[in-house]
């Protein structure tokens, strides 16, 4: 099973802590201050109040035999450096740390930070994205001319099979699967539905109105679709 | 309750039972200008938009539906889903 220490239990820290300890992975909560780690007592495999800037203590608690360390250090920008710094020299495979912004980013790939992530930035881009592109609800890049998109499927492919939409040829994207809410009847006479997920489409699937796409392919031939 | 009303109503429930939603907003549209204090109305109407995707209609109508009947548990369940997303 992996590993994940996180150090700095403020927001961002603590929630990243406690999904990774949700999904059941070994997670290592590690604060100075010693209310934030109670909070996490209980949530966490181990909470330990210590101050991470501290090489010595790091390496006495065993931080070197984690897969990945996640550092969350809030406004300390010179704590988040000396403690990414003091990581990767223990040996630490990947370390991501939260940045403040472009300089502090910098200054933790010279460092020899694994991943950067800028949240406030990642959320307020995905945001801008989703508001821009409203049929586009996600969207993962596969490299930087692919991408998995989740998209609304346009009106003009409902009642129609994956073969007659054909659109490996007409389009070069793959339908990787397919969300599909499934209505039923309520004992008081309404409606509701569940939601479905069909895993690698055959031609003979008939698309529904308000199926949602989740297609693997260029961005450029993605954007032709979605702009249909 | 006027029986062209529940018959629309219960053909809009037919409609998206069978998948075809735009055709139940159609009808389920037409039993409102007949009745507009219906929650069934308007929760159906909510289900139909949501299933289409088309979100900000489907919580306009499950808003409507908690207007009318503010203890609809599976309205506001469907409605906070929709501003979350």
């Amino acid at each position: 099973m992996r590993q994940f220490v996180v150090i700095g239990l403020g927001r961002f820290g603590s929630s990243i802590a406690r999904a990774l300890s949700e999904m059941n992975f070994d997670v290592l909560a590690i604060d100075k201050d010693e209310a934030q780690v109670k909070e996490m007592e209980g949530v966490v495999s181990q909470a330990v109040v210590l101050d991470a800037t501290d090489e010595k203590s790091l390496r006495e608690l065993g931080v070197q035999d984690f897969d990945t360390a996640i550092v969350s250090m809030g406004d300390t920008v010179e704590d988040s450096i000396m403690i990414t710094l003091t990581l990767k020299e223990l040996g630490v495979k990947q370390v991501i740390v939260k940045a403040k912004g472009d300089l502090h980013s910098k200054i933790l790939k010279k460092v020899g930070a694994d991943r950067i992530t800028i949240p406030e930035r990642e959320m307020a881009d995905r945001l801008a994205q989703s508001l821009a592109s409203p049929k586009i609800f996600d969207f993962i890049e596969v490299s930087e001319t692919y991408g998995i998109v989740e998209m609304v499927v346009p009106k003009k492919f409902a009642n129609k099979t994956l073969s007659e939409l054909n659109l490996r040829d007409k389009y070069k994207v793959s339908v990787v699967g397919i969300k599909r809410k499934i209505p039923y009847s309520k004992p008081d006479g309404s409606t509701d539905f569940k939601e479905e997920f069909i895993v690698g489409p055959g031609g003979s699937d008939e698309i529904i109105s308000g199926d949602v796409f989740i297609l693997l392919g260029r961005n450029e031939d993605i954007d032709k679709i979605r702009k249909l | 309750m006027n029986d062209d009303y529940s018959d629309l109503v219960e053909l809009g429930g037919f409609y998206i039972l069978s998948q075809r939603y735009d055709e139940a907003i159609k009808v389920l549209r037409r039993a409102e200008k007949i009745q507009k204090t219906d929650p069934k109305l308007y929760y159906n109407l909510g289900i139909a938009f949501e299933a289409l995707n088309e979100t900000g209609d489907a919580r306009d109508a499950f808003r409507l539906v908690l207007k009318l009947d503010p203890d609809n548990r599976s309205a506001q369940e469907h409605l906070d889903k929709l501003i979350e997303e």
